[in-house]
């Protein structure tokens, strides 16, 4: 389990107003300090740069999918570690089960509550190895 | 059924039992004794005429007055022989009594034999020569004639016979006259003769009698022998109609089926073809009859697997069901076919044919796929808007950005609440989707059911608050394990708990208990104190898109689906739903799930 508290968030989204009001929850609820990415095709460049303790993906973007990044976010040394929690309006058990094998740390499901998502984030965070 | 008439004694090993044993010995019985009561007038008026004569004769003796008493004996004995005929003629148990009636019989030849005897040995000493013959010529005519009255029971004869010639030997024997003493020595020897004479003849009665009874039997055994034959055959023709009957139906069915139907003989070949099937894969019946079925009708890659499950089914001779399997058709493109294989069996257990059902299936799987997408794309346009809607709202209304306008706040808290209901819509119908197309996968698992309750009672505590009613476990609820699903009992604790408190009265509470249902299974059940499910609704609650009163879809809000979903949720877990009234007023709605050992 980590010792240090929650703070610093890469989002990787496409949608801008989902983009907007997770920065807000995270930013005003969760007092975190958040980066967020519209571009999967830069995201591991910005990621190496935010050194972030948490990054979240959502599953479909347009050029690159959630679970694509994931895997090249393994391939990278900078990010292979980072723990990593989907953001994801598909909600079928065969697809989360995916999530899992391919070694997320956790799901979030939209629509989320902006006011919850930070305590979300903790839990998933504390329960780390 | 009807007995043999020969049989074999294993005792005497091959032994042929007569005709005339198999038939009933009291009937035999008592149709002798029939006989000789009907041969009775005839002994009786002769006997009396012999005796008149007799008298007449005798009359002039030294004891006329003997004479006068042996001819009222003998008037007594006529008498009392009348009265016995007329009663065997007049009773009901001539057949059931048959040997009493014969014992009655051999009493009356006794005494009408001893009468003779009695003339016999009182008038023959006190009688001149001529008399002495003529007494003499009337005994010896009374011990002949008495063997074809009484001979059908020669003991009756023996009797009779007996009363007759005893006391007249004896007299003859005392006589004191050579030549009488010599005759009263034949007399027995005769009167042996005509008891074998007599039992020889009721041998061959009996014989007669037996016989005509045997046959009786067997012609009556005959009659109903022909009579189930004839029933057996008018059955069996009935049969033959109806098996030409099905097997026209069946023709008709396989040649207007829709479904492509052909008949394979043990090795896979081809036998028959229907009209449907030569359209399906576009060969005529004579190109195919006679091709290994397998080969013709299935892709090549797949034809060694299908190989497989051919040799099983012939192994085992059960069918085949539900086949999903690639084939190609004559101009080449390739179906999927669902298939079904069913052996035909004889009684000796051998596969006759095996009847290949295929139903085209292709436009059916790609509709499928399509609406599975469809749905997933739904699902995912759906919920990227709301995901913005809903948490903008909800960071306004949470007061995350600073304080709002009083009526602002109403107005934004509308939209939040009108935006989760159409979320919870998406939900319930993407829910029944899945779980109509079977594509609902549970997480069966052991869950300690008491915490799983409480949880349940915690999430849904703030939505109850809203309709002022509480959310309360009655009493301690019982540690109890069950096999399930948890985030699926979730949602059904959740739909449950949410319809009470929306129906329940403010001010009161919704109560939940967990009970043992029995050895297998256990119960939770929510009590709310609404107002009670209406009569005409009762039926249809678990029904989609149940609501008691429409207007209750604005008031309260909810989908109509939630039962619906709980119902096939709890069904999918092996367990049962359902509701009752509540004394004092409210509903308890309840479901089962199993235990878990």
């Amino acid at each position: 389990m980590p010792v240090q508290p929650l703070n610093r968030i890469c989002y990787v989204e496409d949608d801008v107003d989902i983009q907007r009001i997770v920065r807000m929850s995270l930013e005003r609820v969760g007092k975190m300090t958040v980066e967020v990415v519209s571009d999967p095709m830069v995201a591991i460049g910005r990621m190496i740069e935010f050194k972030p303790e948490l990054v979240m993906l959502d599953w479909m973007m347009p050029g690159m999918d959630g679970p694509t990044l994931f895997r090249k976010m393994r391939d990278t040394p900078e990010t292979k570690d980072l723990p990593v929690v989907f953001i994801t309006a598909k909600a079928s058990q065969r697809e989360q089960d995916e999530l899992r094998s391919i070694g997320a740390a956790g799901t979030i499901l939209k629509p989320f509550s902006p006011k919850d998502l930070p305590e979300q984030l903790r839990a998933i965070w504390h329960a780390l190895p | 059924m009807t007995p043999p008439i020969n049989s074999t004694d294993p005792a005497k090993g091959s032994t042929s039992i007569s005709l005339s044993q198999s038939a009933d010995p009291r009937r035999v019985l008592a149709d002798r004794v029939e006989q000789m009561y009907g041969q009775m007038p005839l002994g009786i008026a002769g006997s009396f005429i012999i005796s008149v004569i007799a008298a007449y004769e005798l009359r002039e003796g030294r004891y006329v007055e003997i004479v006068a008493f042996w001819a009222g004996l003998v008037v007594l004995l006529t008498a009392a022989s009348i009265g016995l005929y007329w009663s065997f003629n007049r009773s009901a148990t001539k057949a059931s009594e048959a040997a009493q009636w014969l014992r009655w019989l051999a009493i009356s030849a006794l005494a009408n034999g001893a009468t003779w005897g009695f003339a016999g040995a009182v008038f023959f000493p006190s009688h001149a020569d001529e008399q002495q013959v003529f007494l003499a010529f009337l005994l010896a005519g009374m011990v002949a004639g008495g063997v074809p009255i009484y001979a059908v029971s020669w003991p009756v004869y023996a009797l009779y016979a007996a009363g007759i010639v005893f006391p007249f030997t004896y007299v003859l024997g005392t006589f004191g006259n050579r030549l009488f003493a010599e005759i009263a020595l034949l007399v027995p020897a005769f009167y042996a003769m005509n008891v074998g004479v007599a039992w020889r003849l009721n041998q061959v009665f009996d014989s007669g009698y037996r016989l005509r009874h045997a046959y009786g039997k067997l012609t009556e055994d005959y009659t109903a022998l022909n009579q189930r034959l004839e029933q057996q055959l008018v059955e069996l023709d009935e049969a033959r109609r109806q098996v030409e009957a099905s097997g026209r139906k069946l023709v008709l069915f396989a040649e207007r089926s829709p479904i492509a139907v052909f008949e394979f003989d043990v090795e896979g070949r081809i036998l028959t073809v229907n009209p449907s099937a030569e359209t399906l894969f576009g060969y005529a019946a004579n190109e195919v009859i006679g091709r290994i079925g397998i080969d013709t009708l299935f892709a090549a890659a797949i034809q060694e697997d299908v190989r497989e499950r051919w040799r099983k089914l012939i192994d085992a001779r059960a069918p085949v069901i539900g086949l999903r399997a690639l084939s190609t058709r004559r101009d080449g493109a390739d179906i999927t076919c669902e298939w079904s294989l069913t052996p035909l069996v004889n009684t000796e257990n051998s596969v006759i044919s095996v009847i290949v059902q295929g139903r085209d299936i292709t436009q059916q799987l790609e509709a499928e796929r399509m609406k599975q997408e469809f749905t997933s794309t739904l699902s995912h346009e759906l919920r990227t808007p709301l995901t913005s809607i809903i948490g903008s709202l909800q960071l306004i209304n949470s007061g995350v950005m600073g304080d709002i306008e009083k009526d602002t706040l109403e107005l934004t808290t509308i939209a939040e609440r009108n935006a989760q209901r159409l979320l919870d819509l998406i939900n319930d119908i993407l829910d029944v989707e899945k779980i109509e197309s079977g594509k609902l996968t549970l997480m069966i698992e052991a869950l300690e059911l008491g915490e799983l309750v409480t949880e349940s009672l915690t999430l849904n505590r703030a939505f109850a608050e809203r309709f002022k009613v509480k959310l309360v476990a009655a009493g301690e609820l019982r540690a109890v394990k069950v096999s399930a699903d948890r985030k699926r009992v979730l949602q059904v604790m959740t739909n449950l708990l949410s319809n009470a408190a929306k129906f329940s009265e403010a001010g009161t509470a919704v109560e939940v208990t967990i009970e043992i249902a029995d050895s297998d299974t256990v119960r939770v059940a929510v009590h709310d104190t609404g107002p009670g499910i209406p009569e005409n609704f009762r039926n249809r609650i678990f029904g989609r898109f149940a609501q008691a009163d429409m207007s209750h879809t604005r008031q309260m809000g909810g989908t109509g689906l939630g039962l619906a979903i709980c119902k096939r949720l709890i069904e999918l877990m092996g367990g049962k739903i359902g509701f009752s009234d509540r004394a004092g007023g409210g509903t308890t709605f309840w479901f089962e799930l199993p235990h878990h050992d």
